[in-house]
């Protein structure tokens, strides 16, 4: 789906400089991954066959599986799409911009939608001072007209091209911010809240955050992992970002299902009095599938299609905003863990490895649904 | 020092909270998982009540207390999927307001009361407010994300509440006035705003 | 009563916890946090009314056990009673003379530190809770939201008990006993004031 939409945006613009290509490059770029992946995947594969239960040989075949999709890159695109409408905007002075179909669509109702505080009067685009940054999309997209894109030509700098598909249906669009305190606010807001957004909904990233601190209790090592975790995520996320890396998304959220699993099986394994390699090396593990989930993020960001030069603010902001959920959520965790000790609402001992026991079959299901 | 430290931000974050619940009622982002987390904090009548029984549950010691942890989000949950199927009964709102002035007064007493009639509370507050969150639900809400926030919420909210409490009932003797003064002053919202509903009725 | 308060940082830090409240609430514009801010201004408002209240936890610390704990339970249902018979309709006479009044005898009690019974006490300051009560109760059908306007009311006059409480634990002390008696005079004249006002002597 991602790799549609590149192509699309490629097609869309001659002029048009490579952006962050989210899908792989071939080559040497998707070597510093795979590498990673390779080192950190043994002793996950080593730890799961020696631990109890069933399910960790097909933990530990899933994992090469994985390692073997991570090597392989994942160029299978369409080559064709179904027709294009492109709509170039010339500024003509300071947020004020003239729109014309360079390229007319198919179906005549496809619409621009542009940010709420832009005026759009056919053939007439008013933005104010803080220009043509903020959602746009199109209304209209559908079987006819899947593809449509919007050229912006400012008076200063170069054209920024900027693609919707039916898959992908609305962008990001954003100026390089300078000095104007307006547009980086705007930004800020923007991709911090994006951040939020991403994380807090994101069930399965949660999921193992919340595995890792019933593994790791709380106190100084939570923070030590917590923030193995984020960096981890952080390095991958910018990776991906910028197109050093890519990874195939069905792969890539069946190996984050897998992380899950492997966590809850690791609390089983502390429950049962066996000091498993998470309980070992906590902030090893959780900067390794760190790496794994940051790739996760990045799936979110490139599927917005920011233009390049705003991509190293984006990431910034939002991964601001990632961690600011996540650390709302450990602290709500930590916060409902100290009532429960206060209110002695434990678990009883027969119950103690239902959570684990849940989170892991949970995650094997979505496992399962991925692959 | 740690401790007061720990309940001070506990206060400041619930004192925080309904703020967050309003800059996504308009627009929530979050999937109907928030919005149904959130739709309960917006309404004082529903928070308000829940913060009283936790604390009248800890008041009972945490040997009961820690029962409606789990009895009251199971409530909340049945009375949700209760409205799927029964509209709201008409003296919904006046239950509401009977069980706010009811929770007060018991809190401003600091009542002992047998575990059955604070389960039977819990139950009851649980039910109505399920149904009355449930009932908000428009066509296009996912109505088991809906459900689940509403009861995550609810759990989360009298855990809290509880264990705050509870923590801070140990300790010195003006603490229970305290709580007791806290019950007083939602006794008194409860009978005021029952007493203005009763003289001339508030639709829905 | 003194040792009843042996880490003071706790109530002044869950005050400061409070303040955030109406801020916060200030700039959402909806009917609850339009409720919420105009009931919470409401007792603050009204001198006389903030005044007396201030004077009810003045005199509750300075009587010590167990005037200290009655007072701030009791005080909230009288209130409510009160406020029922503003929503009612029923007519009481003379509000603001009796409410300039509470003032000027609650503040002239902490002043000379007067130790009447329980009961005595009890009675002065149930008067004033049921004028109080009433004068909020007759502004609760016009408020956006009538909860919310009742727990910003009900939280602002729990505060101004708690400043009143507070201030009054300054008595364990020869001097502190002495500003709490100021205040109590301060707040004497302000009744006497707004009396006067009410008469119609003062414009």
């Amino acid at each position: 789906m991602r790799t549609r939409a590149i192509i699309a945006r490629a097609a869309g613009a001659g002029t048009f400089p490579a952006l962050h290509a989210a899908s792989p490059a071939p080559g040497a770029h998707s070597a510093p991954l795979a590498a990673t992946s390779a080192r950190s995947a043994p002793p996950v594969a080593t730890n799961a066959r020696r631990g109890p239960g069933a399910m960790l040989g097909g933990l530990a075949a899933a994992l090469l599986c994985l390692v073997m999709a991570l090597l392989v890159p994942a160029t299978a695109a369409r080559a064709h799409e179904a027709t294009m409408a492109v709509i170039t905007l010339r500024e003509i002075a300071p947020g004020r911009f003239i729109g014309q179909w360079t390229m007319p669509p198919v179906d005549m109702s496809l619409q621009p939608i542009f940010p709420p505080h832009c005026k759009w009067e056919p053939p007439e685009l008013v933005c104010g001072g803080s220009g043509l940054t903020g959602r746009v999309s199109f209304m209209g997209l559908g079987s006819r007209q899947s593809v449509a894109t919007i050229r912006v030509i400012p008076r200063e700098g170069p054209m920024e091209v900027y693609t919707v598909s039916a898959a992908n249906p609305s962008v990001m669009a954003a100026r390089n911010p300078g000095t104007d305190l307006a547009v980086w606010r705007d930004l800020a807001e923007t991709y911090v809240n994006l951040g939020i957004d991403h994380i807090l909904r994101g069930i399965d990233h949660l999921l193992f955050v919340l595995g890792l601190i019933w593994l790791v209790k709380g106190g100084w090592k939570l923070v030590k992992t917590i923030t193995a975790f984020t960096v981890g995520h952080s390095i991958s996320l910018a990776a991906a970002t910028f197109g050093w890396v890519g990874v195939p998304e069905r792969p890539l959220n069946a190996a984050i299902a897998l992380s899950i699993v492997f966590v809850g099986v690791e609390i089983v394994k502390l429950q049962r009095g066996q000091v498993g390699l998470t309980a070992r090396y906590p902030w090893s593990v959780a900067f390794a599938f760190g790496l794994l989930h940051g790739l996760g993020f990045a799936t979110a960001l490139t599927a917005l299609g920011i233009p390049q030069a705003t991509l190293p603010i984006a990431l910034l902001f939002f991964n601001v905003g990632v961690e600011i959920g996540q650390l709302a959520f450990v602290m709500t965790v930590l916060a409902l863990l100290w009532a429960h000790r206060q209110a002695q609402a434990l678990l009883p001992r027969w119950g103690a490895a239902i959570p684990a026991y849940v989170i892991g079959s949970v995650a094997s299901y979505w496992f399962l649904l991925r692959i | 020092m740690k401790k007061w430290l720990r309940l001070v931000t506990a206060a400041v974050a619930l004192a925080l909270a309904p703020t967050a619940a309003h800059a996504h009622l308009v627009d929530t982002r979050l999937g109907d998982f928030y919005s149904g987390a959130l739709h309960p904090l917006t309404d004082l009548q529903q928070v308000l009540p829940w913060i009283a029984l936790a604390v009248l549950a800890a008041f009972q010691g945490a040997q009961r207390a820690r029962w409606i942890i789990l009895v009251f989000p199971l409530a909340l949950a049945a009375g949700g999927l209760v409205s799927l199927e029964v509209p709201l009964p008409s003296f919904g709102p006046v239950l509401g307001l009977v069980l706010v002035a009811v929770t007060g007064l018991a809190v401003a007493a600091a009542a002992r009361l047998p575990l059955g009639v604070l389960l039977g509370v819990a139950v009851v507050m649980g039910l109505l407010h399920g149904a009355q969150n449930g009932a908000a639900m428009v066509a296009t809400t996912d109505r088991v994300l809906f459900l689940s926030g509403m009861t995550a919420i609810g759990y989360g909210v009298i855990t809290l509440a509880t264990g705050s409490a509870i923590a801070f009932l140990r300790g010195a003797a003006w603490r229970p006035i305290a709580l007791r003064a806290g019950g007083s002053w939602v006794a008194a919202v409860g009978i005021m705003v029952l007493g203005l509903n009763l003289a001339r009725p508030i639709a829905g | 009563m003194k040792r009843d308060f042996p880490d003071a940082a706790l109530p002044l830090a869950l005050l400061m916890a409070a303040i955030p409240l109406s801020p916060a609430f200030a700039h959402t514009g909806t009917g609850v946090a339009l409720g919420l801010e105009s009931g919470f201004l409401h007792p603050l408002t009204g001198l006389d009314h903030l005044v007396a209240m201030v004077a009810v936890g003045l005199w509750g610390a300075q009587l010590g056990n167990p005037a200290i704990w009655v007072l701030p339970i009791t005080f909230p249902l009288v209130m409510a009673v009160g406020g029922l018979i503003g929503l009612s309709g029923i007519d009481l006479p003379f509000v603001e003379l009796i409410i300039a009044f509470s003032g000027i005898a609650l503040g002239a009690m902490v002043a000379f530190s007067v130790r009447p019974p329980l009961w005595v006490a009890a009675t002065l300051v149930g008067v004033f809770a049921i004028f109080h009560g009433y004068a909020h109760g007759r502004e609760l059908p016009e408020a956006a939201d009538a909860v919310s306007f009742a727990v910003g009311f009900v939280v602002a006059t729990g505060l101004l008990h708690l400043s009143g409480i507070l201030i009054g634990v300054l008595v364990g002390y020869e001097a502190g006993a002495k500003v709490v008696r100021a205040c109590g005079a301060a707040i004497g004249c302000v009744g006497l004031y707004f009396l006067l006002g009410a008469v119609g002597f003062i414009e």
